[in-house]
């Protein structure tokens, strides 16, 4: 299909520029494309791998508190864990893969926090409840790093969609039509000019014959 | 001290009851259930069947422990004829409240499911009012003292943890303070063997998380008869502190308890080693005719049985292994 365009030179040359201006483009897109592809899979498999041993940690931590409820009351399990003690600086940044603005989170925490998450004294709990809170304290790190990770492999994908769309338009539709259209205006232009020549060659013949007549 | 034959009657009673107890065929019958309805069921056909019928599914079982233990202890108080004996044991609930209503105040939340209702001492209306008006003068002294010096350290640094030590601190100074007053041997022997068992696990558990000396002391509770702080040093390996009570009343339990948590990191075995020492310390309630000692030791199996029924419920509800319930399950008194 093609463009509905005056067939006029001026319009040739337009869409010759809008042409070349596609085809620059669309290689543009492509390598963007495949970048970002690139990037994406790389990030997906780190996520992956994360993930998988995120959850086997939380599982761990989980069947540990499992028992430590199993052995302790639910009044006495709740009131020993109802005050977090251990504080986390969370800071948010702005990183730039591929014009695609992926969070950056960094994570603080104090020094000797890490040992020191317990918010309960030792007379009423159960050891069980210590094996707990250790690993979801040695957890969350990589459980911000996952929610980061998670994010970017979000936008990414979301990013080679539209990308891909683009590419997809201008290799399958603009790229073709503006091909067309130019195909069209040429047509147009050679027959007009077929068209001025065969009508100056008859008006060349009549002027003849009138003279010899 | 009344006499012994005063509590003629409530041994009486006491013996009755000790016969609805869950003995072991039962608690057995439970662990082998193969799903926790089942397990549900064995207790059809005891104290627990009243509750049984409220409750909406096995998921709210603990309300049925919350139900039996406030009627026990409001049983036993109505039958004791020192009411001071029972208040004795119901000192940790005092304690487990104002803790609530201290951190819950503190975080500027409301945690009122939280609070053991009916059996503690001091009624939650005054709890809640001291901690809000930040006058304890009506609380017993150990625990005015404790929630003054909390208050006072909360102004400039919040620490969640101090409210617990601190206040577990006091909880056992007063018990002690009550049972001198009690004048009970059995009583007295009891509380130092739970303070040695309770130092000994916090001196692992402190070491496991690497804390230093001061914070050891600050977590002992100085009222048993083996001095952690004196013993054994946070640095010195495990070994030292296993020779050292080689030949104290614990040696059984330190010495598997012990191997255990070396060889699987966690203090389950030794745990349940140290509940069924105090378990069968308390067995010797059994054999006496007079005295406190039948209502203390039925107390403590009730409490035993609660825990042994939480195991083995929490368990079956999530499908641990057979073999992983039944190593945490505690001795019976029957």
């Amino acid at each position: 299909m093609e463009i509905r365009v005056n067939p006029t030179r001026m319009e040739f040359n337009r869409l010759k520029g809008r042409l070349k201006m596609a085809q620059r483009g669309h290689k543009l897109l492509k390598d963007k494309r495949d970048e970002l592809m690139r990037v994406f899979l790389e990030l997906v498999r780190e996520n992956k791998n994360l993930r998988t041993r995120v959850e086997a940690e939380l599982s761990r931590s989980f069947a540990n508190f499992l028992l430590a409820s199993a052995v302790m009351s639910g009044e006495t399990l709740e009131e020993a864990i109802m005050y977090p003690k251990a504080a986390v600086t969370l800071n948010m940044e702005k990183k730039n893969v591929m014009s695609v603005n992926v969070p950056k989170i960094t994570f603080l925490q104090g020094e000797e926090q890490s040992s020191d998450a317990y918010p309960y004294g030792f007379a009423n709990t159960s050891g069980e409840l210590d094996s707990s809170i250790a690993t979801l304290a040695e957890v969350l790190p990589s459980l911000v790093r996952l929610a980061e990770l998670e994010k970017a492999v979000y936008l990414l994908a979301d990013e080679i969609d539209k990308t891909r769309r683009r590419v997809n338009a201008l290799e399958h539709v603009l790229v073709p039509q503006l091909k067309d259209t130019i195909k069209y205006i040429s047509m147009k232009l050679d027959e007009n000019e077929r068209g001025a020549l065969v009508r100056l060659m008859k008006i060349k013949d009549i002027v003849r014959g009138e003279d010899s007549a | 001290m009344p006499s012994n034959d005063q509590y003629a009657y409530a041994v009486g009673r006491v013996r009755a009851m000790e016969t609805r107890l869950l003995d072991r065929s039962k608690i057995d019958r439970m662990v082998e259930a193969k799903s926790a309805e089942e397990a549900l069921k064995v207790l059809g056909e005891s104290e627990y069947a009243e509750y049984l019928a409220e409750l909406g599914s096995v998921h709210e079982f603990e309300k049925m422990l919350d139900y039996e233990l406030r009627r026990v202890y409001l049983e036993l108080r109505k039958i004791s004829p020192e009411p001071e004996l029972i208040s004795l044991f119901t000192r940790k609930f005092d304690y487990h409240n104002l803790k609530v209503i201290f951190k819950a105040h503190k975080l500027g939340e409301k945690r009122d499911e939280l609070l053991v209702q009916e059996v503690g001492n001091i009624p939650l209306t005054e709890l809640a009012r001291a901690v809000s008006d930040e006058d304890f003068r009506n609380l017993p002294p150990q625990m005015r003292q404790a929630a003054e010096k909390l208050s006072e350290h909360f102004r400039m640094e919040a620490d969640p943890q101090l409210v617990d030590l601190l206040l577990d601190r006091a909880m056992y100074a007063e018990i002690t303070e009550m049972i001198v007053e009690l004048d009970s041997s059995f009583l007295k022997d009891y509380f130092i063997y739970l303070v040695d068992l309770l130092n000994i696990k916090t001196y692992l558990r402190v070491k496991r998380i690497n804390r230093p000396k001061e914070f050891l002391e600050q977590a002992l509770l100085p009222f048993g008869e083996v001095n952690m702080m004196k013993l054994v040093q946070l640095a010195e390996p495990l070994e030292v502190l296993v020779d050292r009570l080689m030949f104290s009343r614990y040696a059984t339990v330190i010495e598997e308890g012990v191997q255990a948590y070396q060889k699987t990191d966690t203090l389950t075995r030794y745990e349940k080693l140290a509940d069924d020492f105090l378990i069968k310390y308390a067995k010797q309630a059994k054999y006496l005719v007079f005295g406190p000692e039948p209502i203390i030791g039925y107390i403590l199996a009730k409490e035993n049985e609660l825990k042994l029924i939480r195991i083995i419920m929490v368990g079956k509800i999530n499908k641990l292994p057979t073999e992983e319930i039944k190593e945490r399950l505690r001795d019976v008194y029957v």
